[in-house]
């Protein structure tokens, strides 16, 4: 078990937290939308980076392809969240947000960056706003975030992330499962974070268990 | 507040002089604040601009979208972000770089914040304009210089057409489009006749100016989408899409004759040069391109046993010939 594993009480707390915040991801969600949109309860992990590439296959499909958008985030956390999306579900959101024909890649690109950074801001905004109702513990749970980037188009999930080139020891794995106008996509929210930020997460999840 | 401390409002005259754009919007649009970067780029002083609706005071902006960014803002109670890449600008400002520029306008990412009291709902928008033009410019320039490298590594170094590399993926992509898709198209195999008498007889140099020069030449004839490559030695490629047998065979005869016809002239030296030709179509049954390339060898071959000089269309019958000869 590595060091950072995170115990069953813990994780429950974990998810939990996030469960709160990925509602506020899935009410946000279609607001952007304008359709009802159906979150399923994220499932969570922590994984090293050095295990991320197969984890992220196991996850997506060896053989399919992702985009993924990356923004980073500072404050009471550091680090960077990485949306990934599945192929059908880049076309399906495509579909939803009425564009005729031909969407052409910069405005697919704009959607893909408009969807991730809803999802990134509800899901860790929401956590924030969890902490600040029990703890001031580190101070003021505020973050901020940097412009969100696509990082990769339709490539093989096992290569998206390059461990060696990561600053990033850790990472906190959400797994959501959207339904839109009953279509089904997946995308994949991975946070990842210095190992003193998974700590702190630990922490605060103790403190989390002990008030309630 | 330490600002306190001084003559002035510290936060409000960091704002002022901030070297990024920053506005707020209320919910009807209408400018609250207006720093010095927005007012010396646009052109418009803060009491002109501040009490204002955005769209009254700047009719070009884009209205719909930029309204659907902001409501969105107010909406979800969350910040958002405007990427240069998907958008170039939100205003068009002229850019601080007039020598090394290579823009036109000034490249911009833009951050959308929520304002609003600590528990609440958000009452205004910041918008705050980053110059991005530094960025573009140089990931244009690399973007230039990756497509010159992709360009240069697909060329032939002698005469300048396609390569082999080329050739192969071209003849791999036409044929997944055409699988895909339906249509046809068409390939020529040929070879310049007794290449290596030309070489043994005036010299390399005038074999490489019998390549250049026919390359030139039946370059000059295709239309805009046909693919002419250098597929080794004497021997070279042209791709015609859209393009069913008997359309091909007419045209590789027409060229076929125009070598013919104009012997190429090195060093006062008169080279006659005729060429040998294979066509071949796609057709549904086959399992891949290397099929095409298989079946145009068997009709090149068969022009070169038939005296060569001549265009010959691919046909069953020849894979017996071909298998006689073994």
């Amino acid at each position: 078990m590595s060091l950072t594993a995170l115990s069953n009480d813990q994780r429950d707390a974990l998810q939990e937290l996030t469960n709160i915040a990925m509602g506020q991801a899935g009410a946000s969600l279609a607001t952007l939308l304008d359709e009802f949109v159906d979150l399923s309860v994220p499932r969570i992990r922590v994984v090293e980076v050095v295990d991320l590439p197969p984890v992220l296959a196991d996850l997506v499909g060896k053989t399919n392809l992702v985009s993924a958008v990356r923004q980073s985030f500072q404050g009471y956390l550091r680090g960077e969240a990485i949306i990934i999306f599945g192929e059908p579900g880049c076309q399906a959101l495509a579909d939803l947000m009425g564009f005729e024909g031909e969407l052409g890649e910069s405005g697919e690109n704009e959607l893909l960056l408009d969807v991730a950074n809803v999802l990134s801001g509800a899901c860790l905004g929401g956590m924030m706003e969890q902490i600040r109702n029990f703890t001031e513990t580190n101070g003021p749970a505020e973050l901020s975030f940097s412009m969100p980037l696509v990082m990769a188009r339709q490539v093989m999930a096992e290569q998206l992330i390059d461990p060696q080139k990561v600053q990033w020891s850790h990472a906190l794995l959400l797994e959501v499962n959207f339904t839109i106008k009953n279509r089904d996509f997946i995308a994949h929210l991975t946070m990842l974070m210095p190992e003193d930020g998974i700590e702190k997460i630990r922490g605060i999840i103790d403190e989390f268990i002990a008030a309630f | 507040m330490s600002g306190e401390a001084f003559s002035f409002n510290l936060a409000e005259t960091v704002v002022k002089w901030l070297d990024v754009g920053i506005f707020v919007l209320d919910k009807n649009f209408e400018v609250q604040l207006w720093n010095n970067f927005m007012a010396h780029h646009s052109g418009r002083a803060a009491d002109e601009v501040v009490g204002k609706n955005l769209f009254e005071a700047f009719p070009d902006l884009p209205k719909p979208w930029f309204t659907k960014k902001v409501n969105t803002v107010f909406l979800l109670n969350n910040f958002a972000f405007i990427s240069w890449e998907n958008r170039p600008f939100l205003f068009r400002f002229a850019h601080n770089r007039p020598i090394t520029g290579g823009a036109d306008h000034m490249y911009q990412n833009c951050m959308l914040l929520p304002l609003k009291a600590e528990q609440g709902k958000p009452e205004a928008v910041c918008v705050m304009v980053f110059d991005a033009t530094d960025t573009a410019i140089a990931q244009n320039l690399l973007k230039e210089a990756l497509e010159a490298i992709s360009e240069i590594s697909n060329r032939d170094g002698l005469t300048g057409i396609y390569n082999r590399r080329y050739l192969e993926n071209r003849l791999s992509s036409e044929f997944d489009r055409t699988r895909r898709y339906g249509g046809t198209f068409s390939m020529v195999l040929f070879d310049l006749d007794f290449f290596k008498k030309v070489n043994d007889t005036y010299g390399h140099l005038a074999g490489d100016k019998v390549l250049v020069e026919i390359a030139a030449r039946m370059k000059a004839q295709l239309r805009t989408s046909d693919v002419l490559g250098r597929y080794g030695g004497e021997e070279f490629i042209l791709i015609l899409p859209e393009t069913p047998r008997e359309g091909a065979h007419l045209f590789a005869d027409r060229l076929r004759e125009m070598i013919e016809l104009e012997p190429v002239i090195y060093d006062n030296i008169t080279i006659p040069v005729t060429v040998s030709m294979g066509v071949t179509e796609h057709q549904a049954d086959m399992p891949s391109y290397t099929s095409m390339t298989h079946q145009s060898d068997l009709a090149l071959y068969a022009s070169k046993a038939a005296g060569r000089n001549r265009v010959t269309c691919y046909d069953p019958s020849l894979e017996k010939l071909a298998a006689d000869k073994h």
